[in-house]
């Protein structure tokens, strides 16, 4: 069953539509990722889910509810974390979860849910003394507390240092572990690639693409790229007759060999059998990030870097 | 627990976790009439200039007035300014309780506070300065309570509008010094000219020191004074509601 269904869905403020005839659905038990520039319709896209907006056009059906008239159950089974939300600066992280807690019928222990999200030693801490880091645990503890079946993560990570970003995409991958469907908005490729099943690319409050991570990187192509330099001089010829090789290059003394399929594997092997070490060897892939910015243009450049396949 | 106490008695700990507010919403009154007391001779005794009335007499209702609107006007609206530009309001509408819970939580505490802020000063009146415990109590009461609903219904009205802390704590003052000019503290109304009188019993603080002097003092409040209350409690309470906005 899809936990959420979202069909059509326009929002509109003053004359401009920010969102612009949505639909998706999210399965049960998967990591959905939202992706797009800053102000494509994902927030607002959010939010319309959770019930905070009412839409002026399509349908959406969370757990089966409508999340504006059925909200007092859509809340009791819906965890949200929001943007640029924050507590009270006074308030204890173990006040705010046992406070939280007291909202929903059947909520989680929120003692085991410090431990999980490791705000154990921060119990006692006010909001204010907390680092960016346990802030957002906290914001996802808080978003699991009255333990729902789907949580909806806003820009979790904006703002966190690398670590604290790589502690909370554990997290979330915990979360999913324990049967929750999780969606999250982001704008880092690097933890949509990692952390969804699915992504969903909205661009002008429009699905731009909706696909696997490798999905969405075929899109732009399977183009690979080594680079090197030959301890030992090669001819240009052996190298373009390789299979899979479409293109050998020079950049001083480094060659550049374009390719598809098995490209690298070719190379390395014919450069072992002429025991020539590949000195200083790069290998570019296209990744998400490349099919990213191929897949929506919101800098008014067209799509530039890879070849645009649209869906 | 259910979640309204909860959320009260949470908001009560925030509350009382600010010493500022603490201060002026809780014993500022009751210090403020001791000072009074200390630096001005005669503060207790018949004066001339208040037609034989003491000046403790006029004070001490004013004291219980100013609590209110230092707790109405000058911390509630910024409580109320910061939950909306912090995203705490908005991040209830998300949970099963809604974010009205909030509101209502923190006009019980800034109440209970008001109530031990009176208390705490009517002890002061009568153990300091020999004035007599309230000898209407029940209209007394009455009295307080219609003071507190048109107080904090401005209160309200100043944090449904205010976006954020700042802007609840600049509105909240532009009202606040008026309102105080109004209920007398700088002229007691006993020497207020005809006019100003009139414009003073038209506002809720006016009304308020006046209602609470009279049944201090053994006479029953004139029906002006409590209806412009109800009046404003009922208008300014209606408006707030219409318009709060919760993000």
């Amino acid at each position: 069953m899809a936990v959420i269904e979202v069909e059509g869905l326009v929002k509109t403020y003053g004359t401009t539509n920010v969102v612009d005839g949505i639909s998706f659905s999210v399965d049960e038990g998967e990591i959905f990722g939202i992706v797009g520039p800053n102000g494509a319709g994902k927030t607002t896209t959010v939010e319309s889910v959770e019930g905070l907006r009412q839409p002026d056009g399509g349908t959406i059906r969370v757990l089966g509810l409508d999340p504006i008239k059925d909200r007092y159950e859509i809340t009791q089974r819906m965890g949200a974390q929001l943007q640029e939300s924050r507590l009270q600066d006074k308030i204890r992280v173990a006040e705010a979860l046992d406070l939280y807690a007291s909202f929903y019928d059947s909520p989680a222990d929120w003692h085991e849910l410090l431990e999980r999200l490791g705000l154990r030693e921060k119990a006692d801490a006010r909001y204010s003394e907390l680092s960016g880091g346990q802030k957002q645990r906290l914001a996802v503890a808080l978003a699991l507390v009255g333990s729902p079946e789907l949580a909806i993560l806003d820009e979790l990570t904006t703002g966190l240092d690398p670590q604290a970003r790589r502690s909370v995409w554990a997290n979330i991958t915990e979360i999913r572990d324990a049967g929750v469907t999780v969606v999250l908005v982001t704008h880092f490729m690097e933890e949509a690639e990692r952390l969804c099943d699915r992504i969903m690319v909205v661009d002008k409050g429009r699905v731009v693409a909706i696909d696997t991570p490798t999905g969405l990187v075929d899109r732009i192509g399977s183009e690979q790229q080594l680079r090197f330099r030959p301890s030992a001089p090669i001819e240009d010829d052996v190298l373009a007759e390789l299979a899979d090789v479409t293109a050998v290059a020079h950049d001083g003394a480094q060659i550049i060999v374009t390719g598809t399929g098995n490209v690298v594997h070719a190379v390395t092997a014919l450069l072992a059998q002429r025991r020539i070490i590949a000195e200083g060897l790069r290998i570019e892939q296209n990744n998400l990030e490349d099919a990213y910015l191929a897949l929506t243009d919101s800098d008014g450049e067209p799509a530039a870097r890879g070849e645009r396949e649209d869906s | 627990m259910s979640a309204t106490m909860k959320i009260t008695r949470t908001e009560g700990k925030l509350f009382a976790r600010d010493p500022i507010a603490l201060f002026f919403g809780l014993v500022f009154p009751a210090i403020l009439l001791l000072a009074l007391g200390y630096f001005f001779p005669g503060f207790d005794e018949p004066a001339a200039d208040l037609d034989g009335a003491r000046y403790i007499d006029v004070y001490a209702p004013m004291a219980l007035v100013l609590g209110l609107a230092t707790l109405g006007l000058v911390t509630l609206p910024p409580i109320l300014g910061t939950y909306r530009q912090f995203g705490i309001l908005r991040r209830l509408r998300t949970t099963p309780v809604h974010p009205a819970r909030l509101l209502w939580a923190q006009l019980a505490v800034h109440t209970l506070v008001a109530i031990a802020s009176a208390v705490l000063a009517i002890v002061v009146a009568v153990a300091a300065f020999d004035v007599t415990f309230p000898e209407k109590p029940i209209w007394f009461a009455i009295s307080f309570i219609l003071a507190a609903a048109s107080i904090f219904s401005i209160g309200l009205l100043v944090g449904a509008l205010a976006r954020t802390t700042t802007s609840g704590q600049a509105i909240g003052m532009g009202i606040y010094f008026p309102m105080l000019f109004f209920a007398g503290l700088w002229i007691p109304r006993r020497i207020m000219p005809d006019g100003l009188l009139t414009v003073s019993d038209l506002t809720p603080m006016g009304s308020a020191v006046q209602a609470l002097e009279d049944s201090w003092f053994g006479l029953t409040p004139s029906m002006t004074n409590i209806v412009v209350m109800l009046v404003w409690a009922i208008v300014i309470g209606f408006i707030a509601v219409r318009v709060f906005r919760w993000e």
